[in-house]
């Protein structure tokens, strides 16, 4: 098994080894055979505020890209997890449904969903990966800050 | 309520986390004047805290709560800070949400750097002897660095005349009192007569610090926080209302929302539908003149009906104003301590609006009052 590849950017531990969608700030790994995992990244985390209570969506639902895998309720904030490719849930990870708090305390740890991907959807996702992960994040941490979100 | 897409069947786990002060270590010997808490969504407002808000709203409001070790010296029956609600001080919530600890010092300087941002600020006593000194101690600090208007929620077993009266030399604004609970009896049973004692809290008490209140600080200077759900019949809260009004005193209206593990924790929160009626009739008697013989009641002192002109209660429905969150205004007038998602959660339908519904809120609005079940057109008394 691969070891996995960290930086740090912007005040963030990131894996640089991971794709991520550039929107809605969900990882995604390659776990072969068509099938990849999500999860949320750490600026996807912190933005929405403390983390209050994770739902999915049934495992065998067809998901499109950008379309709900399941909801984020934080403290003052509720809104949609994007899929970030098209597919179909295969599984979903019940113990951060069960305790939210461990995707805090670990995001790269806990993957929320697993999916089969659609043929053809890992070519029309819009995924940041590789050399420009670092770049894209600090980006990425400078709007959210220049927007007042994130804590000083 | 934010767009989730296509309706899909979600499924949550019974993970939903109740929001405590965390994060922040020991609290032993953060006490105030020197450390506060504030609200979550103060802190989000002056970035101690990383966060947004699940509609695009601005929160100028500030809130703060005295600190102490021994915490707050009375056991209401639905409050987060009871003494007998079990779990340390530290780790409780008050109102349902997250009140971290911050030093003073740096809150202060954090709202001077941001007071063109700010709209209210608000300083929350709790019964214990050294509130009163400590808030005033927090006051002037606040005074010599900030300019927004300062109200203060007061502990009145720690309060009299005089010392209402420092406040008001001391430059506060307004001043808020957590009657709560409307009756007499209700009162005495939820915080009066109480397993850890009543720690002065008394109802002859509280209507004499508003009294004294409304006379230091003047008509429209007071506000009563009045709890929607602990027990209270609507004609109950109608006599509230119209008597504070008659006095020039505002009510607040709060929606009751259970505090885990209080002794009220199993009590469901009030149904919406009566919730909007509430505000609305509080609305009516406080903004266009209503009184009680424009509402009547059942045997049991539910509303069942609602006298007065069409053209005057549409309009007060239609204007939104009276579903927005109750809250001591900015300078101009403006909502000032708007509390977003204080007593509902984010995916809850907003029980208070800190923003003027928006149409669709108002389509909402409508179906939960389900004003023709009770309206009687044209017999404004």
């Amino acid at each position: 098994m691969e070891r996995s590849q960290w930086a740090k950017v912007g005040g963030y531990r990131m894996r640089t080894d991971l794709a991520y969608d550039s929107e809605g700030h969900m990882w995604v790994e390659r776990l072969g055979g068509g099938r990849v995992r999500v999860g949320l990244d750490p600026l996807g985390l912190e933005i929405n505020g403390t983390l209050a209570q994770l739902a999915m969506i049934p495992v065998g639902t067809e998901v499109q890209r950008g379309e709900p895998l399941g909801s984020l309720e934080a403290e003052k904030f509720v809104g949609p997890l994007r899929a970030p490719l098209s597919g179909v849930v295969a599984a979903t990870n019940d113990t951060v449904v069960e305790n939210p708090g461990l995707v805090e305390q670990d995001p790269f740890g806990c993957w929320l969903v697993e999916l089969e991907v659609l043929p053809g959807s890992v070519e029309d996702a819009e995924l940041v990966e590789g050399p420009s992960v670092p770049g894209w994040f600090a980006e990425q941490v400078q709007e959210y800050r220049d927007k007042g979100v994130l804590a000083e | 309520m934010t767009d989730l897409g296509a309706p899909v069947e979600l499924r949550a786990g019974p993970g939903r986390r109740e929001l405590t002060v965390t994060g922040e270590g020991p609290a032993a010997a953060r006490v105030s004047p020197d450390w506060v808490r504030i609200s979550g969504a103060s802190a989000m407002a002056l970035r101690f805290r990383s966060g947004r808000f699940g509609r695009e709203l601005a929160s100028g409001g500030i809130n703060l709560l005295l600190n102490y070790e021994e915490g707050c010296r009375s056991d209401c029956a639905y409050c987060g800070l009871a003494r007998t609600r079990p779990g340390d001080y530290e780790d409780k919530s008050f109102i349902r949400v997250e009140w971290p600890l911050v030093r003073t010092d740096e809150l202060v300087e954090r709202m001077a750097r941001a007071e063109d941002r700010l709209t209210r600020l608000c300083i929350s006593m709790v019964t214990s002897p050294l509130a009163y000194r400590h808030t005033c101690v927090i006051t002037e600090q606040i005074r010599s660095a900030v300019r927004t208007p300062l109200s203060i929620l007061v502990a009145p077993p720690t309060l009299n005349r005089a010392k209402l009266e420092q406040f008001h030399e001391l430059g506060v604004d307004m001043i808020g009192v957590g009657l709560d609970a409307v009756t007499e009896e209700l009162f005495r049973s939820l915080r009066t007569e109480v397993p850890a004692g009543g720690a002065g809290l008394s109802w002859t008490k509280y209507w004499s610090v508003v009294d004294d209140a409304r006379d230091v600080f003047g008509p429209w200077k007071v506000n009563c926080h009045t709890l929607v759900g602990l027990g209270e019949t609507d004609r109950d809260l109608v006599e509230t209302f119209v008597r504070l009004r008659e006095r020039e005193i505002f009510s607040y209206l709060f929606c009751f929302n259970p505090e885990p593990d209080s002794r009220l924790g199993g009590r469901p929160k009030s149904p919406l539908r009566r919730w909007r009626r509430m505000q609305l009739v509080k609305h009516l008697i406080e903004s266009a003149g209503y009184d009680r013989d424009n509402f009547g009641f059942d045997a049991a002192g539910n509303l069942e009906l609602l006298r007065g002109t069409t053209s005057e209660v549409e309009a007060a429905v239609a204007d939104g104003v009276a579903f927005m969150t109750n809250g001591c205004p900015g300078e101009q007038g403006e909502p000032g301590c708007t509390r977003p998602y204080g007593s509902y959660r984010p995916s809850e339908q907003f029980r208070d609006f800190p923003f003027r519904p928006e149409p669709g809120d108002m389509r909402a609005i409508l179906d939960e009052l389900a004003l023709d079940d009770i309206f009687e057109r044209e017999v404004r008394a």
